[in-house]
């Protein structure tokens, strides 16, 4: 019965072509945007982390307990040497670097700004931030000397300061809380994109760095960068407690930047939302053509309740159909939506200069596509599909024999 | 001559009202009438006299507003409505004026499909399906669709699939009303033979006069009830 009953509800699906194409139509590309949206969703999300982690912030950081609050300069960390040794024998850590960090204040003949001066090793921060990448004028600390700053250019154009001219830093020593100053020439201008990284950000050579704060070869940021990210994201990692020793804290980016992260969830209760739109708009599609069809064949079901078929079997004739046009339409669906997603994967979607939670994309954005989206939504809408089935099954079942016998008329 | 069979359907005072547009439609007023197993019997009446609501209400496939309907000494109101629709499955068949047949099934299938709610094996439904369509003349017409055979196909089709369950009743509903003279009396011959040959109980709903000169026996009913009830004497 049942396999009489599914090629009955396939026959009855392919009666009215016309209309049949357009819910599947309908209910196709609606699983073509969900799988598409959620693939572009991935890319969107790998891009800004990919952003956010390799602009400057590494995929995760040490410092002193207490220092990312205070910023305080004596908050140095706790045990570099047995730090640093360790880090170099992390397998799962591709690179890391050392960093002073510490609020200052930069003056031009011109203008005056605060900063936060961050004291870097050239040769390894390039493999953690993107400064070099992004050097719109000058260089990358190309020569050796100690008085180079990169600076971001729309603080070039606060202090109106170009290649080689002159400006002083301002900065507080540790322990004594004495005011230091120096004079750098500035050696190269970079544009991030980023408000924050172009207007307050400027960065010297780490040992001239230590030496203004007075602070030996301490440092107050190790920068870190893992071989796969995943590893710094993957919750209950020992890596981050085994460095939370000596009263220092590892933290990873999530950690370092929570508005991220918030607006990473967002882009998921964005696609929830979408998705329930859209699973809207796949309900009334299958609502309207199910009643269509049941009311234009209202006989028929008359005429099989009438020679025995119970309530039940109604139910499983309407259900069989609705889920008939399901498969159809999802067939249509993953079609469409792997198309659609391959296209944009070669392709890719320009997003570059745009800022996102304060994360500005470099890169052409690119959806990912996850055998994941090709079983989720596909099932998703079947089973869907087969609920929504069963308000017209309900109303084909409960309808009154006679009356419907009457429409063949 | 007096059928003195087994009392197939028995009604005793039905009455049958509907609501149209508000107002109270008094279509069956009272009507008491038993159907003895093998009868050939027409009702027959003006239209809105009540012939097809009354043929509803013994078959189930309406509800008497009063009154009670026995179908092979079962009492209709006792029984649920799965039980009502296996009752009807396995005891009534059904011939309709517009044919019915489900069109996206193939003559065979249509015929088949009862078979299938009655759980009858592949082979007993494959060998009983070849043998009704020959009986009704539709031979090697098996795998067309309905709407590509004739009216008078159809309604043979239909007639094949009533008998396919072997119900010990068939009630025809204006079975000839959309069918030329000379295929509806074919029909009603051959419908007229089954009944001689299996002792099938026919009850016919009809204004055709082909219908009621074959018929043993003539209900007419005016106004929803029975006005004449006659019996014709075999020569």
């Amino acid at each position: 019965m049942m396999w009489f009953d599914l090629k009955l509800a396939w026959r009855n699906i392919l009666r009215n072509k016309r209309r049949t194409i357009i819910a599947g139509l309908a209910i196709g590309v609606g699983l073509a945007a969900m799988i598409f949206t959620d693939a572009l969703m991935i890319g969107m999300k790998d891009n800004m982390i990919k952003s956010a982690t390799e602009s400057f912030l590494g995929e995760g950081q040490i410092h002193r307990q207490g220092f990312r609050l205070t910023q305080e300069v004596e908050k140095t960390i706790n045990n570099l040497e047995w730090i640093v040794a360790h880090l170099e024998k992390e397998e799962a850590l591709e690179r890391f670097t050392l960093r002073t960090a510490t609020f200052g204040m930069i003056t031009s003949p011109a203008n005056v700004s605060s900063v936060m001066l961050y004291g870097i090793r050239p040769s390894t921060e390039k493999y953690l931030s993107q400064i070099d990448d992004v050097i719109e004028k000058g260089d990358y600390f190309k020569g050796d000397g100690e008085r180079e700053i990169v600076i971001g250019s729309d603080l070039a154009e606060l202090l109106e300061v170009g290649i080689g001219d002159r400006t002083v830093i301002t900065v507080t020593q540790a322990y004594s809380g004495d005011l230091v100053q120096e004079m750098f020439r500035v050696s190269g201008i970079y544009r991030f994109n980023v408000k924050e990284m172009d207007t307050g950000m400027a960065f010297v050579r780490l040992s001239k760095a230590q030496k203004m704060l007075g602070i030996g070869k301490d440092v107050h940021e190790i920068a870190l960068k893992f071989k796969d990210i995943r590893f710094a994201s993957k919750k209950g990692n020992l890596f981050w407690a085994e460095y939370r020793l000596h009263d220092n804290e590892a933290v990873s980016w999530i950690e370092l930047m929570p508005q991220l992260q918030a607006m990473l969830g967002m882009f998921w209760i964005s696609l929830l939302v979408m998705g329930i739109i859209l699973f809207g708009i796949v309900a009334f599609g299958i609502v309207n053509t199910l009643f269509m069809s049941l009311y234009e064949r209202m006989f028929e079901f008359g005429v099989i309740r009438a020679i025995g078929t119970r309530p039940s079997g109604v139910r499983r004739l309407i259900l069989f159909e609705a889920g008939a046009l399901s498969v159809l339409s999802i067939a249509l669906g993953i079609i469409v939506g792997f198309i659609i997603t391959l296209i944009f994967v070669k392709v890719g979607i320009d997003y570059r200069g745009i800022e996102i939670a304060g994360t500005s994309i470099h890169e052409m954005l690119y959806p990912v596509i996850h055998i994941q989206q090709y079983f989720i939504y596909p099932i998703s809408v079947f089973v869907f599909t087969l609920l929504i089935g069963l308000y017209p099954a309900t109303v084909a079942s409960k309808m009154q024999i006679s009356g419907a016998l009457r429409k063949s008329l | 001559m007096e059928n003195n069979g087994k009392k197939i359907i028995v009604t005793e005072n039905v009455i049958k009202d509907y609501k149209d547009n508000n107002i109270v439609v008094k279509a069956v007023r009272g009507i008491d009438m038993t159907i003895r197993k093998g009868e050939f019997t027409a009702i027959v009446g003006p239209s809105g006299s009540g012939k097809t609501t009354f043929l509803n209400v013994i078959s189930g496939l309406d509800t008497p507003t009063d009154g009670k309907v026995w179908l092979d000494d079962k009492l209709l109101s006792d029984m649920s409505g799965n039980e009502l629709s296996d009752f009807r499955r396995d005891h009534i068949g059904f011939i309709f004026q517009a044919y019915n047949l489900i069109p996206v099934l193939t003559v065979e299938e249509n015929v088949e499909y009862i078979m299938l709610l009655q759980s009858i094996p592949k082979r007993e439904r494959h060998q009983r399906v070849v043998e009704i369509l020959k009986e009704i003349g539709m031979e090697g017409m098996e795998k067309r669709f309905p709407p590509k055979i004739s009216g008078g196909q159809q309604q043979r089709v239909a007639i094949a699939r009533a008998m396919a369950s072997r119900p010990e009743l068939i009630l025809a509903d204006e079975p000839t009303a959309n069918l030329d003279q000379q295929t509806g009396a074919e029909l009603l011959d051959m419908m007229r033979e089954l009944n001689r040959k299996t002792g099938m109980t026919f009850l016919f709903s009809t204004h055709d006069r082909m219908v009621m000169e074959r018929a043993d026996r003539v209900i007419t009913l005016k106004d929803g009830k029975v006005e004449k009830d006659e019996r014709k004497t075999e020569n």
